[in-house]
């Protein structure tokens, strides 16, 4: 049938489109003006609205957002469990807009690991291949290549609910790698585990992804886990992406309120715009010095006009009253060992906290206080809107 | 989950009522099965031990014939109500809501909210009319009968299976290249087969025991092993009687034992 058609080609696409992908355009996903409507009229809901998105060959991707911010929705449609009601998707330049899941060269590790609770761990693993209907050979081959990859050769023949959570994920990126997907799709995988576990499985992951050199499309609401993880990343809300960036330009050049919110701690600032040159501005504070600063794309505030700006506590540092650009009077100090938070309020009674690393010997300022603060150069952000 | 604040033994007089409920159940059972084993033919005086009562009912050949009607029956009618049931559970939990939905569940589950005794009548009636109609007077109606009675039973367990199986595994499947078909051959399917058996155990049990959709059915010869006894009882109650109920109850165990191993060993 057509079907075995479809699955033929594929199987003998599957070992050079590595090096076609990585050579044609660099795109492994193209997005286009998708939208995701579930419900009709006025029970409609907006799980995605016209997201436009390319995630590049051999990436790790993060598509990172509170939950109900449709991130989960984008994976789904990525991955053909749901369909988009608007827009484009192209797989390797090839377009799946209507093409069921079992015919995509996407894989999925699912929130719940869906271990099949009836087979092995080995047959788990080898399930993908065994439906693309490779020879015993291969499969068997493959299943103990994988068993090795996630260190689970020991537990082969045990079924999935003799083994841990941990070992469970584990034997579920197994499988979901077994078919050397084009791209893996990770539906916060990690979000069951306990810390420790986490942390480790953080690190696995990274591991297996610049071994299999796989595209990695990763869900999460973790800010932590998204900015250690990935190569670019994605912060959704409300069905549309805010920002699309490194986890380092998301950290430290957030675009809007929300993104500067969701990751990090931040300090937002009410400022008074004196000067527009380009892509910075000179701003100012009732006390009259001036602080410069950049700007997010789009931003064109006027002189005069007050806008809205950020700086991560990080960045600001306690001086002599009377210098660095703004003055405060310290309310308290919290020791959390390896920093200090410090937490200020400012001439015209905003607040704003430090975060400093400690060292031995080295005091907490005394509450009520008058001190100076100096902020690193460019660390100051206005934000959009 | 425990409750570790209420407990019910400290209600005042559990005990007597848990005992006492549990002798009524089954003080009936005990003695029928002693007397089965008594030498005399008397239902009140024990004269002995003796197997002569077995003896007599393996060498009545009605016995005999009716007992492997009755099995026969009922394993045809489970087999074809079992898998008439699956196709219908798949088809009211594996598409989406649609409405009438309610509606479906109630007719397919007539049997057992029909009272038995006006689905005899009506069979009666509806069996003669054929009857006359075609010549045919087979074991065919009985098979018939005995299946669509079979079906809830079949029904209720096979839907609980499906309605409590994480659907992400059937997602997880076609997620790794399965068609539908194999995703339901490799993964529904074998998930479900607890569900199947004790939907088949429990038509089989109910087409074996029942008495009054058999006794509106039948033709002529077409006695199963309960309306045999039953038969048999309107004209004097022999210890024979005892020895063909305890062979029954005793099938009955091991069925109820083969089910509950095989949905605690998958399970």
């Amino acid at each position: 049938m057509n079907d075995s058609a479809t699955r033929a080609d594929y199987q003998g696409k599957g070992d050079a489109t590595v090096a076609d992908g990585a050579q044609q355009s660099g795109n492994e996903i193209e997005i286009e003006a998708v939208s995701k409507v579930f419900g009709l009229g006025a029970a409609a809901f907006h799980a995605l609205t016209e997201i436009d998105l390319t995630i590049r060959t051999g990436e790790f991707f993060t598509l990172l957002g509170p939950s109900g911010c449709g991130k989960t929705t984008l994976l789904r449609v990525i991955a053909g469990f749901e369909h988009p009601s608007s827009g484009q998707l192209r797989i390797m330049g090839q377009d799946v807009v209507g093409q069921a899941p079992n015919r995509r060269l996407v894989n999925t590790v699912f929130q719940n690991y869906a271990l099949f609770p009836h087979m092995t761990v080995a047959q788990n693993i080898g399930f993908g291949l065994k439906m693309l209907g490779r020879p015993r050979s291969e499969i068997d081959a493959t299943t103990s290549e994988m068993l090795h990859l996630v260190k689970m050769e020991a537990m082969a023949t045990r079924k999935p609910a003799e083994l841990s959570g941990g070992q469970q994920q584990r034997v579920a990126l197994a499988r979901a790698l077994a078919p050397r997907p084009r791209v893996l799709l990770l539906d916060e995988p990690l979000s069951a585990l306990d810390l420790k576990l986490r942390k480790e499985m953080q690190t696995e992951l990274k591991r297996l992804q610049v071994e299999t050199g796989i595209t990695f499309v990763f869900v999460t609401h973790d800010q932590e886990e998204a900015l250690t993880m990935s190569d670019r990343l994605a912060v959704m809300n409300k069905g549309r992406i805010l920002q699309l960036g490194s986890p380092h330009d998301i950290y430290h050049a957030p675009k809007e309120r929300f993104v500067a919110d969701f990751i990090g701690e931040t300090n937002f600032l009410s400022l008074k715009v004196i000067a527009v040159q380009g892509r910075s501005a000179d701003l100012t504070l009732p006390d009259g010095r001036s602080i410069p600063a950049r700007m997010a794309q789009g931003v064109t505030p006027a002189p005069g006009e007050t806008v809205s700006a950020v700086i991560r506590p990080e960045q600001a540092q306690l001086v002599e009253a009377g210098t660095g650009e703004l003055s405060a009077t310290v309310n308290s100090s919290v020791f959390f060992g390896t920093d200090t938070h410090i937490h200020l309020t400012l001439e015209d009674g905003q607040p704003f906290t430090v975060r400093r690393q400690n060292t031995v010997g080295q005091a907490a300022p005394a509450t009520g206080a008058r001190v100076g603060l100096a902020l690193a150069p460019g660390a100051l952000q206005v934000l959009r809107g | 989950m425990a409750n570790h604040r209420f407990d019910v033994r400290v209600l005042p007089g559990f005990g007597v009522v848990a005992i006492f409920t549990l002798v009524m159940l089954y003080l009936p059972i005990i003695i029928l099965v002693i007397f089965s084993f008594n030498e005399s033919q008397s239902q009140a005086v024990w004269g002995g031990f003796s197997l002569k009562w077995y003896e007599a009912a393996f060498n009545n050949r009605q016995v005999v014939d009716v007992s492997i009607r009755s099995l026969w029956l009922a394993l045809v009618a489970a087999g074809i109500a079992t898998m008439l049931a699956t196709l219908a559970a798949l088809a009211t939990t594996r598409v989406g809501r649609f409405p009438g939905q309610t509606m479906i569940y109630a007719l397919i589950n007539q049997p057992l909210m029909v009272p038995e005794i006006v689905t005899g009548i009506a069979l009666l009636i509806f069996v003669a009319f054929l009857k006359v109609q075609t010549g045919y007077s087979g074991m065919g109606y009985m098979v018939a009968a005995h299946t669509a009675f079979c079906i809830p039973f079949a029904y209720l367990p096979i839907r609980a299976r499906l309605e409590t199986m994480d659907l992400t595994l059937e997602t997880a499947a076609a997620d790794l290249y399965a068609t539908p078909v194999q995703t339901f051959t490799h993964v529904t399917l074998p998930l479900l087969v607890p569900g199947i058996v004790a939907g088949f155990m429990l038509g089989f049990v109910v087409s074996l025991d029942t008495v009054v959709i058999t006794e509106f059915v039948k033709s002529a010869g077409q006695d199963t092993l309960p309306t045999y006894m039953l038969g048999q009882l309107r004209r004097s109650v022999t210890p024979e009687m005892n020895a063909i109920a305890t062979l029954f109850l005793a099938l009955s165990l091991v069925v109820v034992s083969v089910f509950f191993l095989i949905t605690r060993k998958r399970g």
